[in-house]
């Protein structure tokens, strides 16, 4: 289980953030203290701001008013502490790169600018590519792997920088079964490390089973807390509003027993039983 | 040491401008690297433009107010500001109009383009100025001198040293900026850097080519770099090399032709590009089509399984199976060879055998056969096409639509000319869930949930089921419980129960 020698510290706190590209704000006073050790969901419908919220934990957008603090210290003065694999659709897939390349990226934070890779950081680098067991490919040119080898080459990259938090934006969108079990594989032994994980995702029907805390957002903060108390059919209904019954429809499942099966017994992955 | 100084009083006028253009051309050529990668051509093509009026206003400025000649400083300085203002300018009207970047780009382009010719060829003004507009368009390398050796000196070391000590902060811009900005790095220092690097290129290109071509210094010998390596820094030593090999072979070409160099090295780059395109060992055109001519059709291969699981010999002669495919013999022992390799086919002199994986997937291939004639036969289909019509179709065998299609036609078990359809084993592998509408007769399972309450009592979690028959013509399901009675359901009932499958085969 997670060290809880931090835990009067979050591991992410955002107060009263607000962060705008035009006149309409994609966050609007979002505020939410992750604790240190968690697996957390970002659920919401298309462009309600996920990406957003993760850029801003990152430090790349900068919010209108509010702020971010990571492990407690001011966002802007953070560096390299949280790594961060894309969402497929916002990378380059013919940047000249290989996939060595770009988990060596994960290395880059730890030097200062005039100093070279050393040889270490590429051992860190081949054993991240190991980890996400994407070694065989480590000379490819990046846009010539599968969707779900693309997806670890990333994995392997926030991996390489052994940062103690990973956001991840959208890392299950189309990959395959196996390719979704795996990574889930990767993130849950992260957390035993202790890591501390914030995973934007799209599927309601696993967001259940996947995370110990989901955050509802669309432009506001709808709901942060245990799946069960975030997936209430009113909630979500008024966030997703008639597009729920699109995706009842897709899914052949009403909402309540999609919020049923996630709470089956038998279906834990390695929570606590309280 | 003899063919130098010959050389050198021949065409000792020639050595300043091949020095310089040589300088040029590899600077031009590196920041063309980045240009590309970050899409941001027009970048190069709007300092180029604006340089007219930008030169034009640093000439006025100096000779109105200090009354001197032409100041290469203040020229470049009126061509870097001019170039700020513009790109500056085509963001401005594309962020606060609905004109699109395109058009904002031509409008501001040709916009302050005019704007410079129009001071020149102004007669109170043109006074003052005397800028030669054909080389401006063209370029004039011929007739460089020395303080535009200097420039091009000091330019290009600059570049060097800034792409050599940044690289890899350039890059992680590029490629990801937003993880670049979470390690500290200055994003946005970086892209100004970056556009400054890119107005000091153009500006000394512009002696070379010409404000109108010089963008192809910048972004054709990059292209054709992009084409040929996979890796960043490869291929910015590829398109510096790129771009010097072109700059002598233009330069050489007008000599030769009594041309203007500028043209001719563009055309020298625009060539090599076009020759990049056709022939590049792995992003070529000729590759391309290479490799497509001598793939293997998918459809062969699935012919070849199907050919020798409907054989029913184990041992299967290479004829045979040539013979049942219509396609050309090269074509089937290639797609044969492939197979082999894929470890689907075993090759025992002159006969072939599938293995267990390859068994496997003709299974599956003939189940989407059979079950795309199924469906042909319940459209209407007539009996003599529906094999043919079938063959076409089965290579549409991804699981979802042979699933869906399955679902649709109510999971039959018999095609129409009455052959055994193959079960799902796909899905239905040992403990992943599946309805058990996929359940045949025979096979045994365990109950898992049952989604429809008036079942609820009869099957229970956990409870082991064993497949019964069909009937009423295959569209009622029946399950066998421990005890011994049968439960009949409907498709819907079946689908609402999910179970495990616990054999691997029929009890
Ligand atoms: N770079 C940008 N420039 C302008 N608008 C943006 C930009 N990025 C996102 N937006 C807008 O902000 C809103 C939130 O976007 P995003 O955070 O990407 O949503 P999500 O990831 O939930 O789909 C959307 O309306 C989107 O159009
Ligand atoms: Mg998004």
């Amino acid at each position: 289980m997670s060290s809880s020698k931090s835990v009067s510290k979050p591991a992410i706190e955002v107060q009263n953030l607000t962060v705008s590209y035009g006149p309409v704000p994609a966050l609007l006073d979002v505020s939410l203290a992750i604790p240190a050790g968690k697996l957390v969901g970002v659920i919401g419908p298309n462009g309600s701001g996920k990406s957003t919220l993760i850029k801003a934990i990152l430090g790349f957008v900068k919010p209108d008013i509010g702020s971010v603090k990571i492990l407690g210290e001011d966002v802007a003065r953070v560096k390299g502490r949280v790594a961060y694999v894309p969402q497929r659709g916002s990378v380059d897939w013919d940047f000249p790169i290989t996939v060595r390349e770009v988990a060596l990226m994960g290395r880059y934070g730890s030097k200062r600018w005039w100093q070279d890779m050393s040889k270490n950081d590429y051992a860190l680098a081949d054993r991240a590519l190991q980890q996400v067991r994407m070694s065989e490919f480590s000379r490819r040119q990046i846009g010539q792997l599968s969707g779900g080898q693309q997806q670890r080459v990333f994995m392997a990259r926030a991996l390489a920088q052994d940062a103690d938090i990973l956001l991840l934006d959208e890392p299950f969108a189309g990959v395959d079964a196996a390719t979704e079990g795996a990574i889930l594989n990767v993130l849950t032994e992260a957390r035993q490390k202790g890591k501390t994980m914030v995973v934007v995702h799209h599927d309601l029907e696993t967001a259940c089973e996947y995370f110990d805390l989901l955050i509802l957002l669309k432009q506001r903060m709808f709901a942060f807390g245990s799946p069960e108390q975030v997936l209430e059919p009113e909630l979500l209904s008024d966030v997703y509003e008639g597009k729920l019954r699109v995706f009842e429809a897709l899914t052949n499942h009403t909402l309540e027993e999609v919020l049923q099966k996630g709470r089956l017994p038998g279906k834990e992955d390695g929570r606590s039983p309280e | 040491m003899d063919w130098l100084t010959e050389f050198h009083l021949a065409n000792g006028h020639l050595i300043k401008p091949l020095v310089v253009g040589t300088l040029v051309s590899l600077a031009c050529s590196v920041v063309g690297c980045f240009i590309i990668l970050r899409r941001l051509s027009f970048l190069s093509d709007a300092i180029a433009h604006a340089m007219l009026a930008g030169v034009v206003g640093g000439y006025l400025l100096m000779k109105l107010l200090f009354g001197t000649e032409a100041h290469v400083g203040a020229m470049l300085l009126g061509a870097l500001l001019a170039g700020v203002v513009t790109v500056g300018m085509v963001g401005f009207v594309t962020r606060v109009s609905r004109v699109k970047q395109d058009t904002a780009i031509g409008i501001m382009y040709t916009g302050i383009f005019a704007l410079g010719a129009f001071a020149i060829s102004m007669k109170s003004l043109g006074q003052y100025i005397h800028i030669d507009i054909y080389h401006f368009i063209v370029g004039s390398v011929i007739s460089v001198g020395n303080s535009e050796l200097w420039i091009a000196g000091l330019v290009t070391a600059f570049i060097v040293a800034v792409v050599m000590m940044f690289f890899r902060q350039l890059q992680l811009t590029s490629f990801d900026p937003v993880m670049a900005a979470s390690i500290g790095v200055p994003v946005v220092a970086v892209d100004y850097l970056l556009t400054a690097c890119t107005s000091l290129v153009v500006v000394s290109g512009v002696r070379i080519a010409g404000v109108i071509l010089v963008v192809a210094l910048v972004i054709t010998p990059a292209a054709s770099a992009y084409l040929l390596f996979d890796r960043l820094n490869r291929m910015i030593v590829a398109a510096a090399a790129i771009g010097i090999g072109c700059f002598w072979a233009g330069f050489f070409l007008a000599h030769a032709a009594g041309a203007s160099p500028g043209p001719s090295i563009v055309i020298t780059g625009t060539g090599f590009f076009l020759a990049t395109l056709v022939f590049a060992p792995k992003y070529g055109l000729l590759v391309d089509w290479n490799r497509r001519r001598r793939a293997v059709p998918q459809e062969i291969k699935e012919d070849v399984l199907g050919a020798i699981l409907r054989s029913e010999q184990e041992w299967v002669p290479i004829n045979d199976v040539v013979r049942h495919i219509a396609s050309n013999k090269p074509k089937i022992r290639r797609a044969i060879i492939h197979l082999i390799r894929q470890d689907l086919l075993d090759q025992k002199g002159t006969e072939l055998r599938l293995t267990s994986q390859g068994r496997r997937e003709g299974r599956r291939l003939l189940r989407a056969h059979r079950i795309w004639e199924t469906y042909l036969d319940r459209m209407g289909t007539p009996a003599n096409e529906l094999h043919g019509q079938a063959h076409k179709l089965e290579h549409m065998n991804d699981e979802q639509t042979i699933d869906y299609l399955d679902d649709k036609l109510g999971h039959p078990l018999k095609d129409p000319h009455g052959s055994t359809i193959p079960e799902d084993f796909v899905d239905f592998e040992e403990l992943s869930e599946v309805r058990s509408s996929l359940l045949r007769e025979g096979f045994r399972a365990e109950i898992v949930r049952v989604e429809d309450v008036t079942l609820q009592d009869r099957l229970r979690p956990g409870a082991k089921v064993l497949g019964g028959p069909r009937s009423a013509d295959g569209i009622r399901w029946s399950l066998i419980t421990e005890d011994g009675a049968t439960v009949e359901l409907s498709h819907d009932q079946a689908d609402a129960v999910f179970v495990h499958r616990v054999e691997s085969e029929p009890a």
